[in-house]
């Protein structure tokens, strides 16, 4: 099979690649583009490590085409923040929220898609916002902490 | 007026400081093994056995040879090392000529692209002769079962002794019994006396089936040789060097050949400590010149992983009616898969001795039947022990309307005390972990709880206590005061949980500087002291050990150069706010900062500061929690909700407290999975019925509420500031005490894991 041209922005950087038809976007971002936040868990869609943004909402990578992110926009974890730690990093951090750490790009992606179309979520929201996001270390306790400080702050400085 | 802070005050042990990590997880950059892509990069695929039991015919690779990009097709033919009589799973790197279970590899690939080497395993053609297998381990144990393992194989228990270093006798396998692997067999007392004395005899089996790690990241590994015969393999490991002992002993090269880098390890929990994909890989690199990676599927990890044992116990005890206890009989079955490796004793010690039973008689038997191979899992046979022993005794004291907690109380095993193997018990904090649980309002509370259902919901609390005994493995760590008065300390250690930040806390306080001032790493093994296992509870409690001697003899030499330079006596000198100093004559002192910059002088006549130490251990130190759990259940379809969950736990000492919560909550979680939703599902055929995370029920946030912590702190004679092991008791009495809230809700005891709606509504109409 031919390969195409995948054409798209990345972490808000235009990014031109060849990619095979089969090849999904989790494949291309880590081993075409060197994005390898986002992790392959299971690559059925199960487990929410390969989670990104694609025109802002959050998707299972690992169930994307490549080349269905032609002319659209990508973020991945390392895009979450430019130069500085989101709310969202700060407070994973500070919670002491990863232990493996290899489930956390994808909850943050999650929580960060939360936030974005609901700025104050209660607990269970938040619960159900990562439902999508298996974590075998955590319990999930310091996560939900973590996500509802992060919003409150994030909150506190828009208003600022 | 200024305080001045002495060692005593440094900032070190006791505060909850964030793993210095943290930064690289949250954005993504920190690198495991699938990260890594070197120039030349081919990859591994695996054809697997999709029998459980079969005789491998013919095989034939000449198709897969001739793909392009096909860089290597291996199979057992083409690897000289391969032995019969595999002892475990690494030695069998490919099947030889009878596949032992579906998963099994049986030819493995490498090339250019992933995508060409799955095409080249569609390629592969394999005539298999199928044989019945044993699926059922009470039926792989009667004679005339299908035979496992090759006659002649020895039993594996090298997993018993890194984990809990309980020895027991060996017991008398049944005669003719072929897939009984290990047995064991300790008793004390008339027991038959006992029984006809009880007024009160109760009889139950327990059965938990086999479960998965369930570590976010599937096995994985990446192998090199250079052009000398020198291997480096970077990989997803609990243990560097018991992954470099074990694939040097498979490959029969010496271990100086190999280097192992232990990569981020993304979650192990017992699943990681043994090699399993690291030798094939690595003899594909051989074979082709060329750096390998190998990442195992989701799928392969559930199928042909090594998930923790099915473990049945049938359990007989007496007591009189005032509560005595008389006698305990018990047969516990480990279900081991294709190889030897449970761990026996550990079932033994709490079934016999975690409560004082006057007579007992357990029995204990590692069967082999046709499925993958197992290996720990965070407290190795803890849960499925006290699923067993803890609901018994809640039973027992409901049958008998004694208080559920004071009843565990008066029989509870106290320090000192002989264990089933007539060792005493270290000190531990069980007494102090069950009063502290009792005292919690979910459980005083509890019934007002029970009484305050509506809408046709049952409501109940339940409680229960396990611990883990802790593991020792001897270990080795060293402490350097670096030029500008820094200090690093180096172990092998694999950091997963956040011991690392624990380990440079304990140098800190031991050194007498602030954890700003120490940095530590994580050596391969080239570099680092030998460092045991990330396992058994025991990081912070022997590392700990050696990072704090390492740290007090930098110290000692720091001291004794500071007191030549001072012209002092050591024991007049102080050590405050980086610099040595005279007691009572401030000025006369001199700065870390000085003492490294000497340690590297061009003719300086003043040694660096090495401090080091590599200590073996002898003492455990149990460790025990308690666990209560609220919920509600839907009598009409057994739906369970879970309303409150907390843990209390001992952890002798708790040097990083925020970590160690971090601990407490996920091995709840854990544990309540093993309780509510997970199995590994076996058609009659001996096939994974559930190969994939959306069938695998794991429990997710929106399964849960917030896992309530609440540290005890009875502190251990050996363990560096009293700390003990805290990994695994958190992982242990969630299914006992989901259990025994289901009986205090409905009525009914469950007796069998995991408590699914399904189970829960079956046993309420078989009780109406």
């Amino acid at each position: 099979m031919a390969k195409q041209i995948l054409r798209a922005s990345v972490n808000d950087e235009p990014i031109e690649v060849l990619v095979q038809p089969y090849e999904t976007l989790l494949d291309a971002l880590r081993e075409r583009l060197g994005l390898t936040g986002p992790k392959e868990g299971c690559g059925t869609g199960d487990c929410g490590a390969c989670t990104v943004h694609l025109d802002g909402q959050p998707v299972a990578s690992c169930l994307v085409l490549a080349m269905q992110a032609r002319d659209r926009s990508v973020r991945t974890i390392e895009g979450l923040a430019a130069g500085t730690l989101h709310p969202l990093q700060d407070a994973f951090v500070r919670h002491g929220v990863p232990q493996c750490g290899f489930c956390i790009p994808g909850v943050l992606m999650a929580a960060a898609a939360l936030l974005d179309s609901n700025a104050r979520p209660s607990e269970e929201e938040i619960r159900y916002g990562i439902a999508g996001n298996l974590c075998r270390c955590t319990g999930y306790t310091k996560m939900i902490t973590a996500i509802t400080e992060a919003a409150a702050s994030m909150q506190e400085g828009a208003r600022r | 007026m200024s305080t001045m802070k002495t060692t005593r005050d440094v900032r070190g042990v006791g505060l909850s400081i964030p793993r210095p990590d943290g930064p690289e997880k949250v954005t993504g950059r920190v690198q495991y093994v699938a990260d890594i892509t070197p120039k030349g990069l081919l990859h591994a695929k695996l054809l697997r056995s999709p029998h459980a039991h079969a005789r491998i015919v013919r095989i034939d690779v000449s198709k897969a040879r001739a793909l392009p990009g096909v860089r290597a097709v291996l199979t057992a033919a083409d690897i000289p090392e391969l032995k019969r009589k595999a002892p475990t799973r690494a030695h069998a790197v490919l099947a030889i000529d009878r596949a032992v279970f579906a998963g099994q590899p049986v030819a493995a690939v490498a090339a250019d692209e992933l995508a060409i080497a799955e095409e080249a395993l569609d390629l592969i053609e394999v005539q298999y002769d199928v044989l019945p297998a044993a699926v059922d381990p009470l039926q792989s144990m009667q004679p005339g079962a299908p035979p496992v393992a090759d006659v002649g194989t020895e039993a594996d228990t090298s997993e018993a002794l890194a984990h809990s270093a309980v020895a027991l006798a060996k017991g008398e396998a049944p005669t003719k019994a072929v897939n009984v692997s290990q047995t064991s067999h300790v008793k004390r007392g008339d027991v038959a006396k006992g029984f006809a004395e009880s007024d009160v005899v109760i009889e139950k089996t327990y059965r938990v089936p086999m479960v998965h790690q369930g570590y976010l990241e599937p096995h994985a590994v990446l192998a090199e040789w250079d052009t000398t015969g020198h291997l480096t393999l970077w990989a997803s490991t609990q243990g560097s060097f018991n992954t470099r002992t074990e694939v040097a002993d498979v490959l029969g090269i010496e271990e100086n050949r190999i280097k192992v880098i232990p990569v981020e390890c993304g979650g192990g929990f017992g699943g990681k400590i043994r090699a399993l994909c690291e030798p094939i890989t690595a003899l594909l690199a051989r074979a082709t010149g060329r750096p390998v990676r190998y990442v195992m599927t989701r799928r392969e990890e559930l199928e042909a992983g090594m998930p923790a044992p099915q473990v049945i116990i049938r359990l007989k005890t007496g007591a009189k009616r005032d509560g005595t206890l008389m006698a305990l009989e018990a047969e516990t079955v480990l279900e081991s898969g294709a190889f030897s490796g449970t761990v026996l004793a550990v079932s033994a010690v709490f079934l016999g001795s975690l409560y004082r039973w006057p007579a007992f008689d357990i029995k204990g038997s590692e069967v082999l039947t046709h499925k993958p191979s197992v290996a720990a899992y965070r407290a190795p046979v803890a849960p499925q022990t006290i699923f067993a022993i803890d609901s018994q005794m809640e039973h027992l004291a409901r049958v008998l309307g004694l208080d559920a907690v004071e009843f565990r109380a008066r029989h509870l095993s106290r320090p000192g005390e002989p264990m089933v193997n007539n060792q005493p018990w270290a000190s531990h904090g069980a007494h102090e972990v069950l009063a502290r649980a009792a005292a919690h309002p979910l459980w005083t509370e509890r019934a007002a709880w029970k009484a305050g259902g509506n809408g046709g919901r049952l409501r109940g609390t339940g409680i229960a206590l396990g611990g883990w005994l802790g593991g020792l493995q001897p270990t080795g760590a060293t402490v350097k005061l670096n030029p500008d008065g820094s200090l690093s300390v180096l172990t092998g250690q694999v950091d997963i949980a956040g011991t690392n930040i624990a380990l440079a806390q304990i140098a800190a306080s031991a050194y007498g500087v602030d954890i700003e001032k120490v940095k530590i790493t994580t050596g391969d093994t080239d570099v680092a002291p030998v460092t045991g296992l990330s396992a058994g509870s025991k990081t912070v409690y022997t590392v700990g050990v050696a990072v704090m001697q390492a740290a007090q003899d930098a110290r000692r030499q720091t001291l004794e150069i500071a007191a030549g330079e001072l012209e002092a006596a050591v024991e007049d000198l102080e050590l405050v706010d980086g610099r040595v100093a005279v007691r009572g004559m401030p000025d006369r002192g001199i700065t870390l900062t000085q003492i490294g910059r000497k340690g590297n002088l061009y003719m300086s006549k003043v040694p660096p500061v090495l401090g080091s130490a590599h200590p073996a251990f002898s003492q455990q130190a149990p460790a025990f929690a308690a666990q209560i759990a609220r919920v509600d259940v839907d009598p009409d379809t057994g739906e369970v909700t879970l309303h409150d969950f907390v843990v209390v736990q001992d952890v002798g000492r708790a040097i990083n407290p925020l970590a160690v919560e971090g601990q407490m909550q996920g091995g709840a979680v854990q544990s309540l999975g093993i309780a509510l939703t997970e199995a590994l599902t076996y058609d009659d055929k001996g096939r994974l019925t559930n190969p994939s995370l959306l069938d695998y029920r794991k429990l997710t946030a929106a399964d849960l509420p917030n896992i309530e912590t609440i540290i005890v702190e009875v502190p251990s004679p050996a363990g560096p500031f009293g700390a003990r092991g805290v990994g695994e008791p958190p992982i242990v009495p969630a299914p006992a005490a989901i259990a025994n809230a289901l009986e205090d809700a409905t009525g009914v005891r469950l007796t069998t894991c995991p408590m699914t709606p399904e189970r829960i509504a079956l046993a309420l109409v078989e009780r109406r």
